[in-house]
């Protein structure tokens, strides 16, 4: 009866090998029975099979314990009990030992059962905890949303031992990498599911990533199958996932969000720019218009009672005043031309030399007591290029250093030739840009904060040197003249050509 | 040319400005100081007599707003404010701080000298009351309460003929919407602007010989209206 009631208990088909371990465990504890035997010659070996069923139960749970429980009986009353090598039930000792191991069996293994499963949910537990936690901290560490995806993939694939692949907008994430998922998968990315379920399909399951009722992205991911032994409830794993899925949605959406925001606050930025534009083009137009049709009206109005001086000073005025307009209007066509990008560039040879002499040369009148130097290694310097551009442009930086130099200062323009091509720099002694804005006075319509209060201009010039220059295939720089003393180099380089 | 009509301090920080103006103002008889910032003109001001302030709004040192409030404490010169700016709300401001009126650049020197005629004509009036105000065809006596166009009277409503005393009491400086209001509907009363225009349209029926091409009653955009005065028709 015993023995049928044992073998209906195996009848579960996963984990056969615990109860072959139950069985080695009960026969190693026979044969240690029979060496005491042998030794002490002693049959009171109960104790050594009880030890094995205690044994049984604690490492292999209670199924194999009372398996273990039965054989120990069985083989104890076979092995020990007489007559020996002969299966008999006559004594009340006999039922008593079977009770007894049963009883050990029983309550051993569901004790040392309970201690396993607290253990083994314990570890899921910190598991999961450690999964979430690390997702958390990267998801919003990450201010893009492929970086999410990536680590979400990985962090499923970590909680779930097993593999994961992030799928959106034709691209996809995977842990471990370079992995890619069922096809019949992969054509689900774009499709939403009702309620964002997850959906199985082969051994693969998947979940849409969504906030917002809009579909962030698609996870695939199939876990490793569990073992016997450490049986984590595979819900728990699911669930896990869920959240994990969920949470990073959430934090794509948020990413999403500090974009928008970002971009609201550039638009808001770029509008600020334009006004100030605005206002600074009307100022630059008005004035030297003033200017002239002041001196014009004077002119007319009180001409006969002004000295040859005066009369020379304002028809001067006139002419100069229409020259800054002229530039003034010229620069502001460049920038146009720039940004519709109808400039055409006539890429020839030309002498660097001569453009920076013409260039010196506008320049010079309204230099005042500002000295400008020039040289160049080789003197027959060569660039390739369209000249009058860059005539426009190296005018403006000129221009942009004869504005912030102290009177009586220098100026220096110096050309090179190096690897091949040719650099500008121009040298000046004003105030200097502070380092971490010296990339941002090639933007258009930035002045330096610093520098800007009582000086007049646009912020257009050097922003329409770095377009001129990289349209001839050039770059513009600037940087510190890096001897200790204020002022600011210009670097204008342009592909050199033989002279 | 022997006498100075008035003295004037020109604040501007524009170079090319200074040099044509100055020559021009002296050859018109004024005699013309100068400053380049703010706080040169204040200075100047502690110091020197002046008639007519003719002031750039936009200065390296400080706000021009912020000098005629400045000067506004102390004293009651008349401030011309010359500025590029063409942002309405910058003049009305300017004029709200205690400026008597002013000009866009770019102008016809003519234009300026007029200003600067209408500025020291305010600057008179405070002292001694006209009776009489010319314009052209244009004749108000405000003893009288006659209004007359070539020599024929013209009848106005009470509010058209409040409207022409206030604009006639600036002779020829501008005259903010806000004023208006005050002047003819009262200093509590809060009135669209839009009043004023329909009341200056009506006006001009009246006074003007082609209400649509305006020469006595200007109209000066986003700011107010002012009448040209007897000298300038």
């Amino acid at each position: 009866m015993a023995r049928e009631w044992t073998f209906r208990r195996i009848a579960p088909p996963r984990g056969v090998w615990r109860y072959v371990a139950a069985l080695a465990i009960i026969i190693l504890s026979t044969l240690v029975a029979e060496t005491i035997y042998r030794t002490f010659e002693t049959d009171r070996l109960s104790m050594v099979f009880l030890a094995g069923v205690l044994v049984t139960a604690v490492t292999l749970g209670q199924g194999p314990a009372y398996f273990g429980a039965a054989a120990a009986f069985i083989i104890y009353d076979i092995y020990l009990v007489e007559p020996r090598f002969e299966f008999t039930m006559t004594s009340a000792e006999d039922f008593l030992v079977l009770i007894v191991f049963l009883a050990v069996a029983m309550l051993t293994g569901r004790l040392a059962g309970r201690v396993r499963e607290a253990q083994s949910s314990a570890e899921a537990r910190a598991r999961t905890a450690g999964a979430l936690f690390r997702a958390s901290e990267e998801f919003s560490a990450s201010d893009n949303e492929d970086a999410v995806r990536q680590a979400l993939a990985e962090r499923i694939a970590e909680a779930g031992r097993g593999q994961a692949v992030v799928l959106y907008d034709g691209r996809s994430w995977s842990a471990p990498p370079g992995l890619s998922p069922p096809e019949a998968l992969s054509d689900l990315a774009g499709r939403p599911v009702d309620g964002g379920a997850t959906v199985r399909e082969a051994g693969w399951r998947l979940r849409h990533l969504r906030a917002d009722g809009a579909v962030l992205g698609l996870a695939v991911w199939r876990l490793t199958p569990t073992d016997g032994r450490m049986a984590d409830n595979p819900a728990d794993d699911e669930r896990l996932v869920d959240v994990l899925v969920d949470m990073a949605g959430a934090a794509i959406a948020r990413s999403r969000l500090a974009e928008e925001q970002a971009e609201a606050e550039a638009r808001a930025r770029t509008e600020q720019l334009r006004n100030a534009l605005l206002s600074s083009i009307s100022h630059d137009l008005r004035t030297p218009l003033a200017a002239i049709l002041a001196s014009a009206t004077s002119l007319r109005e009180f001409g006969d009672r002004f000295d040859a001086e005066v009369r020379e000073d304002l028809t001067l005025t006139i002419q100069e005043e229409a020259e800054r307009l002229n530039r003034f209007v010229g620069n502001l066509l460049n920038m146009t031309k720039l940004e519709s990008g109808a400039l055409t560039i006539e890429g020839v040879s030309f002498g660097v030399a001569e453009v920076v002499g013409r260039v010196v040369q506008r320049v010079r009148r309204r230099a005042g007591a500002r000295e400008l130097v020039s040289h160049f290694t080789p003197d027959d310097l060569a660039a390739l290029g369209d000249p009058i551009l860059t005539e426009q442009a190296l005018a403006n930086i000129v221009e942009n250093a004869v504005r912030f130099a102290p009177n009586g200062g220098r100026i220096d323009i110096l050309g090179r030739r190096d690897a091949g091509r040719v650099v500008i720099d121009v040298i000046d002694q004003g105030p200097g840009v502070p380092d971490d804005e010296l990339r941002m006075i090639f933007e258009k319509f930035y002045r330096s904060p610093a520098t800007s209060t009582n000086q007049q201009g646009t912020g257009l010039g050097l922003s329409i040197t770095r377009g001129l220059v990289e349209a001839m295939g050039g770059e513009v720089s600037a940087r510190g003249r890096g001897d200790g003393r204020p002022g600011l180099v210009v670097s204008v380089t342009l592909p050199g050509a033989q002279a | 040319m022997s006498t100075v009509l008035a003295h004037l301090l020109l604040v501007d920080d524009e170079q090319q400005i200074l040099r044509v103006l100055k020559p021009a103002l002296a050859a018109a008889g004024y005699a013309v100081a100068t400053a380049e910032t703010g706080h040169e003109a204040m200075s100047y001001l502690a110091g020197e007599a002046c008639d007519v302030v003719i002031l750039d709004l936009g200065l390296p040192d400080m706000d021009g707003k912020e000098v005629i409030s400045r000067i506004r404490e102390w004293s009651e010169t008349p401030i011309l404010v010359l500025s590029a700016r063409d942002l309405e709300h910058e003049k009305i401001a300017a004029l709200d701080l205690g400026a008597d009126d002013f000009i866009n650049k770019p102008f016809a020197v003519g234009e300026l000298l007029a200003r600067i005629r209408a500025a020291l004509r305010g600057r008179e009036r405070r002292f001694s009351t006209h009776a009489v105000f010319k314009s052209g065809d244009l004749e108000v006596n405000f003893a009288t309460r006659r209004v007359t166009l070539q020599g024929y009277e013209v009848r106005l409503t009470p509010r058209e003929y409040d409207l022409l005393k206030a604009l006639a009491r600036y002779g020829g400086r501008v005259v903010t919407h806000r004023q208006l209001i005050a002047a003819v509907w009262g200093p509590a009363t809060q009135v669209d602007a839009q009043f004023v225009r329909v009341l200056v349209a009506q006006l001009r029926q009246k006074i003007e010989e082609e209400p649509s091409a305006p020469l006595i009653l200007l109209t000066e955009p986003g700011v107010g209206y002012r009448l040209t005065p007897e000298d300038e028709v």
